[in-house]
């Protein structure tokens, strides 16, 4: 390894705040930024509850001076990638830079509002309703943006992206290829998705309650979350205060079903067994998991006993922070890289909001009020998707 | 970066798969399209399930199978795959039954199909794979990038075999869409396919392609990657003698200057076009690689190649060595 993937500096838009202050303050004040639809456009808007970012895209766009006729994602990306990068944006410069982002929707915000027009008359539509539809195109015009010409990447493998794509950059950086890479991803809420996982039946009608025995469901968010890599050399030359270092990673398929968990969590077990074993960790050295936690009744309950088994009877502080943000899909590994960096930072663990009764099948309760004061040193955060696709982040306090 | 090497091909292409040796076929367009000459799937794809698959599920699970064969494994130590479109006739599907029925009275399954890892999924779910999985849809980089994190991969774990795959289908309302935002010119031919291989740091028996070195870039013009692509073959010239071009001609007349210029530079003794066999799609390099193969078992002149490729703004180099 030529150097360890220093973290040193977070982007982030969600639903409880749009950068890393306003989500860090949501947090300690138990504040969740699920409720009604304002923005999406959907039948469901009255019986479907969602995490929107509270802004219109003339709004988004308006942060960081970038056209409102971008797809949403892209708009969300800007805005957490700005943030992540603005502070070293001058100091980077001749530093190889890569960009490494994620999503699942694409442009579909975009495409889904003509695609009648497309079918039928293409030649009415205009083409910037459909051009950025693909996911890499939306990473592209973030790159373009911010002048980010390097190695530039879109990973897409459902609810795991974003920790994909954090893996690849924390790797392109030890192996001495990068000296800097912006690394996470981003997702709009978008009709298409909702009504996909709607027909899945594993929405919630009320607010979600992960890892609760009487769970129901999840509820889609919508967001951005992108965290800053150095290699040490890049560290030194841009003055930067690393907090913590991208320790671990792994990534396992649970090749069980195209959308559901095994119920032991075959996938889960190998990404978070696999993450620790490349941090050179041991189950009773990390401090917390920030579970993936999404309030299904098949997700909690394969990700606790994979949780049970590898941690047996001594399970770490844990809590899923969807709670808060609603299940923001291929920027979910994003956002929780910024909480778990923000836990070690801090020195504190975020409540699973709205626990109220212990799972059935799983021993061990998550932390339900905020902890503060706490010394953490390491944080495993824990993302799994559709195709069964599993993968886990380590993150560890720079000594 | 350590070595990578690439074997056991499976292509599904509008001229044919493996057995067509050396894709001797000139696809008929369709419309300014050329899709796959799709197999016959038995043995390959259990009916059942086949019945449910879009054309770039059966495609993408059939050309993995085939690789597997040729490698002789049931299974493959993890996965990297790139698509730059994914699942569009799935997506499609959904996104038609929304909007006409008004979000109503949906069913999940074609959603469930849509995601871009839908193929790579679906590949490990079939062989019970429980390794490391991506796709990477990074448009014309997709399987650049996926072979990118087969040496990431590989480094990490060695001795594993790795499969790795480009997949793209072409529909008729991409292909409207597309044209429309300017990517076919008036001469190119719209295409699709997969394309799989077993990577692996060590080369199996029978021919590979060892990747010795792979450059992606986006550019504003071909006058800027012309410059890139000079600067990647001065950087190779002095140390192999290059005695093969793929070039990713793809009948745009524009696009024609460049590769002339491109040819006469490296001046090789055989140049191989592959898009007037395999259409433009963003994940076509994985085609050439499966002709270069082919092309490869049976012509020992064929040492050391370089690609040079395009789609849209989206440029890779390659040097390639036949071992």
């Amino acid at each position: 390894m030529v150097s360890a993937a220093y973290i040193a500096n977070t982007g982030i838009i969600c639903a409880i705040g749009n950068d890393t202050q306003a989500c860090l303050q949501s947090l300690r004040d138990n504040r969740h930024g699920i409720g009604k639809a304002k923005y999406l456009k959907t039948f469901w808007a009255d019986e479907i509850p969602v995490a929107e970012v509270k802004a219109t895209n003339e709004q988004l766009a308006a942060m960081t001076g970038v056209n409102s006729n971008w797809p949403r994602t892209a708009l969300l990306s800007a805005i957490a990638v700005q943030e992540a990068l603005q502070p070293f944006a001058e100091k980077i410069k001749g530093l190889r830079t890569g960009f490494f982002s994620a999503n699942t929707v694409g442009g579909m915000d975009l495409t889904e509002a003509v695609y009648k027009n497309i079918k039928e008359n293409i030649e009415q539509v205009d083409i910037n309703n459909y051009k950025s539809h693909e996911c890499g195109a939306v990473t592209q015009l973030v790159a373009d943006a911010f002048g980010l010409d390097g190695f530039v990447t879109t990973i897409s493998t459902a609810c795991s992206s974003s920790a994909n794509s954090i893996m690849m950059a924390a790797q392109m950086i030890e192996n001495g290829m990068l000296d800097v890479a912006i690394a996470g991803g981003a997702d709009s809420l978008s009709r298409f998705t909702l009504n996909g996982f709607n027909t899945l039946m594993i929405l919630d009608r009320q607010l979600c309650q992960p890892f609760d025995n009487n769970r129901r469901g999840l509820n889609l968010g919508e967001g951005a979350g992108y965290i800053l890599l150095m290699s040490k050399r890049a560290v030194e030359q841009c003055g930067a205060s690393p907090i913590a270092t991208v320790s671990g990673y792994a990534n396992a398929n649970d090749a069980y079903h195209q959308t559901a968990s095994s119920p032991e969590g075959i996938g889960n077990k190998l990404a978070m067994g696999n993450a620790m074993k490349k941090a050179e960790l041991q189950p009773a050295d990390i401090n917390y998991i920030n579970l993936h936690g999404t309030g299904t009744a098949n997700n909690d309950s394969s990700e606790g006993k994979a949780v049970e088994a590898i941690f047996e009877e001594n399970v770490p502080m844990a809590s899923s922070t969807k709670a808060y943000t609603g299940h923001t899909l291929g920027a979910a590994a994003g956002v929780e890289a910024v909480f778990s960096i923000l836990s070690i930072q801090h020195g504190m663990v975020y409540p699973n909001l709205r626990w109220e009764s212990q799972m059935e099948d799983v021993r061990f309760t998550p932390v339900t009020e905020l902890k503060e004061g706490l010394d953490i040193k390491h944080v495993l955060s824990n993302s799994f998707g559709f195709g069964g696709n599993c993968s886990s982040l380590i993150f560890s306090k720079c000594s | 970066m350590m070595n990578l090497y690439l074997h056991s091909a499976g292509i599904i292409s509008p001229v044919g798969g493996n057995k067509d040796a050396d894709f001797p076929a000139t696809p008929s367009a369709d419309k300014g399209r050329f899709f796959c000459k799709e197999p016959d799937y038995t043995g390959l794809i259990p009916p059942m399930q086949l019945r449910r698959m879009s054309k770039v599920v059966r495609t993408g699970i059939a050309a993995s199978r085939i690789s597997m064969h040729a490698a002789g494994i049931e299974k493959p130590d993890a996965i990297s795959i790139g698509t730059a479109m994914g699942c569009l006739q799935d997506t499609e599907v959904f996104l038609t039954k929304m909007v006409e029925q008004e979000e109503q009275m949906l069913t999940p399954t074609a959603f469930i199909q849509s995601t871009h890892n839908t193929v790579s999924g679906q590949i490990a779910l079939l062989c019970g794979c429980n390794g490391h999985n991506l796709t990477f849809v990074q448009r014309g980089h997709s399987f650049e990038h996926a072979l990118i994190n087969a040496q990431l991969y590989l480094q990490d774990h060695r001795g594993e075999k790795m499969l790795v795959g480009g997949i793209d289908e072409l529909t008729d309302n991409s292909y409207k869409a597309l044209s429309q935002a300017g990517i076919y010119s008036n001469d190119t031919i719209a295409g699709e396919g997969a394309g799989f291989f077993i990577a692996s740091d060590q080369p199996n028996t029978g021919r590979n392609i060892l990747l010795n070195d792979l450059l992606c870039f986006t550019a504003k013009n071909t006058e800027e990657a012309l410059k890139k692509v000079e600067g990647f073959i001065a950087c190779h010239s002095s140390t192999v003698e290059i005695d093969t071009l793929i070039a990713g001609r793809n009948g745009d007349k524009a696009m024609d200057t460049f590769y002339n210029r491109v040819s006469s530079i490296i001046a090789p003794a055989n140049e191989i076009n592959f898009k007037d066999k395999c259409g433009e799609y963003p994940t076509a390099s994985a085609f050439a690689i499966g002709l270069l193969l082919s092309k490869a078992a049976d012509n020992s002149a064929m040492k050391h190649v370089v690609m040079i490729n395009h789609f849209k703004h989206y440029y890779s180099c390659w040097l390639l060595q036949v071992v």
